[in-house]
């Protein structure tokens, strides 16, 4: 093999190579903190905690607290769902359609307890039946779903008490603000998923 | 030869895909959609000029209308995807370039419904605009995140500017700006015409 002949091969090869990732994202990690980061790193769902922990955040610490409630208590009943296997193709549909919905009561300004309570349930059932992670293991997917449930429920406790805190302190500008960015992402995603679904078939 | 049949296997390896223009490559995640926005200078001005404008007016402007142009964009942008046609786009960005940084540039101060009517109607054209052009089977939310991230961040660019006309010699300064956004849409309206 001539020198030219070699090195074009070496530099053809190192071309091809790819970054050696210790693992993906979230794909590499599992057990509870494999589901806690998936209940956080993933866009819509972070967007729905956030969006939600606003609306949640605006009323008084009565309403708000059942508000939470009420999305841990539909986030429980997904969860077991999900661990039974229950198949629900539309969850990412309707968390963003719940996500959107969320978002214009924010830029609103208004988000009433009996609006927030029932979108709160939706896009917790919604969110569980949307956090199936892909595993074979029983356990696995137990563990992953509990870290999961654990994750949302704290994270949306965090933006809905602080948002509460908040209140007042320019606070309701920039959660508008927000709240307009969420409501146009979810419109224009599922914009973008009914096209690729008709251009798929 | 056995050489050269392995040299063209490794060089047809190594090939990338050839991909129509170079966006496209990257335009399937949060920085193709955030880079979306900002390489058309046409939408860009306007948006600056929305901020520009929401500084001018004041509260609550200067929050209304940076919100009011995501949403109906959005929803315009949605029936681009869709395929739904809107006749004069690029005449209507234009336009709104000019409407815009003329009011800006004379200090126009309309009841607020007005001003955002006119924000949202010209929000039309923009989001059709870019919902049209908006690649199926991206990423949609990484995607849509950056896209709307971004025209945000331009409004707010607009308003950070804008809020030097608290002061005399930036109030000139931001009129002059609304004037030459003004000047280049029509420059945008004279090539659609």
């Amino acid at each position: 093999m001539s020198q030219l002949l070699r090195t074009v091969l070496i530099v053809c090869l190192v071309m091809l190579t790819t970054p050696a990732w210790a693992h993906a994202p979230i794909m590499g990690i599992r057990g509870v903190l494999g589901g806690l980061l998936h209940a956080l790193l993933i866009p819509e769902h972070g967007a729905s905690l956030v969006a939600l922990g606003l609306v949640l955040g605006r009323q008084q610490q009565l309403a708000r607290r059942s508000g939470l409630l009420i999305f841990a208590a539909a986030l429980v009943c997904g969860l077991v769902a999900a661990g039974l296997a229950v198949e629900a193709k539309l969850a990412p549909d309707i968390l963003l359609v719940a996500t959107g919905i969320l978002g214009l009561l924010i830029a609103a300004g208004w988000g009433p307890p009996v609006l927030g309570w029932p979108l709160a349930a939706i896009a917790g059932l919604a969110f569980a039946l949307d956090s199936t992670p892909e595993t074979t293991s029983t356990d696995e997917t137990i563990r992953m779903l509990i870290g999961s449930g654990l994750g949302a429920i704290v994270a949306l406790a965090l933006v809905a008490e602080g948002a509460g805190v908040l209140r007042g302190n320019g606070q309701p500008i920039v959660a508008r603000v927000l709240g307009s960015w969420i409501a146009a992402t979810a419109i224009l995603v599922l914009a973008l998923r009914i096209a690729t679904r008709m251009a798929t078939g | 030869m056995l050489r050269r049949y392995f040299l063209s296997l490794v060089l047809m390896l190594s090939a990338s895909p050839a991909l129509a223009h170079s966006e496209a490559g990257v335009a399937i995640d949060f920085m193709g959609g955030f880079l979306h926005p900002i390489f058309g200078p046409d939408h860009v001005i306007a948006m600056v000029a929305v901020g520009l404008w929401g500084a001018f007016l004041g509260v609550p402007a200067i929050w209304l209308l940076p919100v009011v142009f995501p949403l109906v964009m959005a929803v315009a942008g949605a029936f681009g995807v869709l395929g739904v046609p809107l006749p004069g786009v690029e005449i209507g960005i234009a336009v709104s370039a000019i409407i815009l940084g003329s009011m800006v540039a004379l200090a126009a101060k309309p009841p607020l419904w007005i001003a955002a009517v006119l924000v949202g109607a010209f929000a039309i054209f923009h989001g059709h605009a870019h919902g049209a052009e908006l690649p199926v089977g991206a990423d949609a939310v990484a995607f849509s995140m950056g896209f709307v991230v971004a025209t945000g961040m331009l409004h707010v660019s607009g308003i950070a500017f804008g809020t030097l006309s608290r002061w005399p010699a930036g109030r000139i300064a931001v009129r002059v700006a609304g004037g030459v956004i003004a000047l280049i849409g029509l420059a945008y309206l004279v090539r659609a015409i």
